[in-house]
């Protein structure tokens, strides 16, 4: 039964991680590198709220505004420059990482900080103690799966982005504003990233460099789903699985390449991914 | 003294370095010369990320993995084998071959036909990450995070280490100097550019990466061993993804495909680091962060081209023309013989039950409307994987499932619809590449004459393009763009050529003199080609037979006045009267 909660809460974290970066690649299929260090950044947020006492569970709002801003500073004075050069575009954003990161590091301090969680022991579920805070991400990981869903196919937002996916030409000139779909979006993007950060941080604790230890994962999970989230969930899932799976019956440090490992092989065999599933 | 070969042969930025390594330990202090050190066998790291991302396009997180391992060769053999002769051999044949070999395996990974654009930048990024695991992982062998220090390494002074990396330094620079000027070594550039053009030329692309992959992981192999053996310290931190960027951030910052400026870019940017990364540690970081972005919004091309602006242009240099010696053509029967081809999409069918032979000597109209399936049976001829069934062989060989590049070696040569060349070389360059199968060029120098058939010497006369042999391809009009692909296309003596509406975007003038060579290639050179093309009074006037094809299937064959009369072709083009 832990096996069974071990499966499904790391694949929780690791779409709340990775789906900000999804919401950028899958509409202008450019690479955020950034994000490992606007997960830091969320998580400084935590560490914040934490510090200034106000209740854990308000900060949310707080965290998304802080990464929405980032990012839509971000989107006009970097991304914007480079939608033709993809590859640079990768290297400027990890450019624009170093940079929060040294940012962090000058305010903060290079020291590990410790956040409290706001929700402390465990629960049992059908009898075996687990973690609260853990087991809580589940639910949280497909709220943030149906919201993001929704957005995409429920609203005018979503319709225009879809279009904007498919064929930005045509979505232009038919009246759709392309280039503020994908400010809002790349937006968006930011701003779930430092949600992630703020939601993992009373799991690990908060340093300049904790973001970057998942952008790798998250990229690979990105790149495997291809473009639609519900490809990323399952994606999540699987991945996360096999990794819980390498960890515990070979040997953590290998289960910690896993992801990366068996996404390469995966992209190798099937160039698609899971995009189609 | 200093005239134009010399310049070109010895640059001054390698004069620059030269100077340095010469004089280095007379006028540096300690701590400098021991900065520049370990700058040098970086720096050959970064010509290896230059070459590979520069150059040729791929851009690589994980040249660090390679370094990392040349260092722990050297560690790991130094500190549990000891430092003997014998172990100096075994670990430098170690540090060569293992990243080599780890290149290639990563190489044949990432590069494959149909691959990604991501996708080997994706690799790129998992080699280091698993290389530094494993180093982390190794317990007391390794000396996971702590890494391995105290061995036993060679016993040079300062000044011998100096001009022993400075100079391991300045011949790798001056070995890449050599190659990238060569007329072999811009077949890199060429794949940068336009990949498939490279394998509609008989080359490999797949495989000419594979190969500089593995030369250069040796390369850096060999750095690494020497950093290591220098320093007297291997860590984890050599083998892994943030030194990766590194190396990447300082051939971006200094100049990205100019060699020269990632030489000296790197050494200024690891002295600057070493002195002010003790003062101003966190900004020093932030400012050289700051700098890349900016740099590659508003400077892709780097600083220090800013300084040596000859640095990174086409070559200004116009070969002398020659005629070449032309191959014996096809003696065999049907130069192209096609058998019930088809292609479809799922359940759309875009070609169906396409049996059509050519010989030498003839030249084959191909019409019909917009959607016929034109271009999709010329992709049917030249790529094995492109028909869904049927058989085609070219000179007599099977195409079977074989890749372009296989085709253009059976006798192929195909023209595509719009003008694919490449876009930074320069016409004489893009010649020199399509000539690559018939006449291999030298990797060591750019020669001063040019051997072409005298067909594409008719052509590249009418066409004008023999006075721009200097210019850069993107320079050139829309018209002249066109023309250089099919110079180049003709370039490799083909026996079967195709030639997809090879006329648009000329002039009227020039399209003469184009149908009068084309009426040569078939008649005096005995080529079989094909040609697709709109213009139904062009392909009347120089066609010998022309084929109809309207909705995927060959509707008619005939003499051009055959078919240009008769009824149905004027049915397809102009409509069916309204009963």
């Amino acid at each position: 039964m832990a096996l069974l909660l071990d499966f499904f809460t790391t694949a929780a974290l690791l779409f709340i991680v990775s789906s900000g970066l999804m919401m950028i690649y899958g509409v202008m299929k450019i690479v955020n590198f950034a994000h490992g260090a606007i997960i830091s950044v969320g998580g400084y947020a935590a560490f914040m709220v934490a510090r200034l006492g106000i209740p854990g569970w308000y900060g949310w709002a707080l965290a998304f505004a802080v990464g929405f801003a980032i990012g839509a500073l971000v989107e006009r004075l970097i991304v914007l420059p480079l939608y033709n050069r993809p590859l640079d575009a990768i290297l400027a954003t990890w450019g624009l990482g170093i940079v929060l990161i040294q940012i962090i590091t000058m305010i903060f301090g290079r020291s590990t900080q410790l956040v409290e969680s706001p929700m402390d022991g465990t629960f049992a579920i059908f009898g075996t103690a687990y973690s609260s805070y853990r087991l809580i991400m589940i639910p949280v990981a497909l709220v943030l799966c149906a919201a993001v869903i929704g957005l995409l196919n429920g609203t005018r937002f979503g319709i225009k982005t879809k279009a904007v996916i498919m064929n930005e030409a045509l979505a232009e000139s038919i009246g759709i504003n392309a280039s503020r779909i994908r400010f809002i979006a790349f937006s968006l993007g930011a701003g779930l990233g430092t949600l992630a950060g703020y939601l993992i941080t009373p799991l690990s604790s908060v340093d300049p460099y904790m973001g970057v230890a998942w952008l790798i994962n998250a990229f690979m999970l990105v790149m495997v789903a291809g473009s639609s989230f519900v490809g990323l969930f399952v994606t999540c899932l699987v991945f996360g699985t096999l990794q819980v799976l390498v960890s515990i019956y070979v040997n953590p440090v290998i289960g910690g390449m896993a992801i990366a490992v068996l996404a390469a092989i995966t992209l190798r065999i099937r160039p698609q991914g899971f995009s189609h599933v | 003294m200093y005239n134009r070969t010399l310049k070109k042969a010895l640059p001054i930025p390698a004069l620059i370095c030269l100077a340095l390594i010469v004089l280095g330990p007379y006028v540096c202090s300690m701590y400098l010369v021991n900065l520049l050190i370990k700058a040098f066998f970086f720096t050959v790291a970064a010509i290896a990320v230059d070459i590979l991302w520069g150059y040729t396009g791929y851009l690589t997180f994980g040249q660090s993995a390679f370094f990392g391992i040349g260092a722990y060769c050297a560690g790991l053999v130094f500190t549990h084998l000891g430092f003997t002769d014998g172990n100096i051999a075994l670990a430098l044949a170690l540090a060569l071959v293992l990243p080599a070999a780890l290149s290639f395996f990563v190489g044949w990974l990432s590069f494959y036909r149909g691959a990604s654009e991501f996708f080997p930048c994706v690799i790129s990024l998992v080699v280091p990450i698993v290389v530094m695991q494993l180093v982390l992982s190794g317990g007391e062998f390794t000396g996971s995070s702590s890494g391995l220090t105290g061995f036993d390494t060679f016993e040079f002074d300062m000044d011998g280490w100096f001009w022993l990396s400075g100079g391991f330094m300045l011949a790798v620079a001056m070995a890449a100097h050599f190659f990238l000027q060569s007329d072999g070594g811009k077949v890199l550039v060429a794949i940068r550019d336009n990949e498939q053009r490279c394998a509609y030329l008989g080359l490999n692309p797949e495989r000419i990466k594979i190969l500089l992959m593995t030369v250069l992981g040796a390369v850096t192999g060999l750095a690494g061993f020497g950093y290591a053996s220098f320093s007297g310290v291997v860590a984890p931190e050599l083998t892994g993804f943030q030194f990766g960027t590194e190396l990447i951030m300082w051939v971006a910052l200094s100049g990205r495909a100019t060699l020269w400026g990632p030489v000296l870019g790197t050494l200024l940017i690891n002295v600057a680091t070493g002195y002010l990364s003790s003062s101003i540690p966190f900004v020093w970081q932030l400012i050289l962060g700051l700098s890349f972005i900016l740099v590659i919004i508003l400077l892709p091309k780097g600083l220090i081209p800013l300084i040596f602006r000859q640095l990174g242009k086409a070559s200004p240099m116009a070969p002398e023309l020659q005629a070449a010696q032309i191959s014996a053509p096809y003696s065999g029967a049907h130069a192209l013989d096609m058998q019930k081809v088809a292609k479809s999409y799922g359940s759309l069918s875009v070609l169906s039950d396409i049996t059509l032979t050519g010989d030498q000597g003839e030249l084959i109209g191909i019409i019909g409307p917009n959607g016929a399936g034109k271009t999709t049976l010329m992709r049917c001829m030249s790529d094995g994987t492109a028909r869904t069934s049927g058989l085609v062989s070219l000179c007599g060989h099977d195409i079977g499932k074989a890749a372009p590049q296989k085709c253009v070696g059976f006798g192929l040569g195909r023209k595509f619809q719009n003008a694919n060349i490449f876009q930074t070389l320069t016409v004489a360059q893009c010649l020199r590449m399509a000539r690559f199968i018939v006449e291999k060029p030298s990797f060591l120098q750019e020669s001063s004459v040019l051997k072409l058939p005298q067909y594409v010497l008719d052509v590249l006369k009418v066409t004008g393009l023999d006075g721009k042999l200097s210019a850069v391809a993107s320079d050139l009009s829309h018209g002249e763009q066109q023309a250089l692909e099919l110079t180049m296309v003709l370039a490799l003596e083909p026996k079967v050529v195709l030639l997809d509406e090879p006329t648009a975007g000329l002039t009227l003038p020039e399209r003469r003199g184009i149908g009068k060579i084309f009426s040569d290639l078939a008649h005096k050179y005995s080529l079989c080609c094909l040609l697709v093309e709109h213009d139904l009074d062009f392909v009347k006037e120089v066609a010998t037979r022309i084929v109809v094809l309207h909705h995927g299937t060959i509707v008619m064959q005939g003499t051009p006045e055959e078919v240009v009369n008769s009824e149905l072709v004027q049915t397809i083009y102009a409509g069916a009267r309204q009963e």
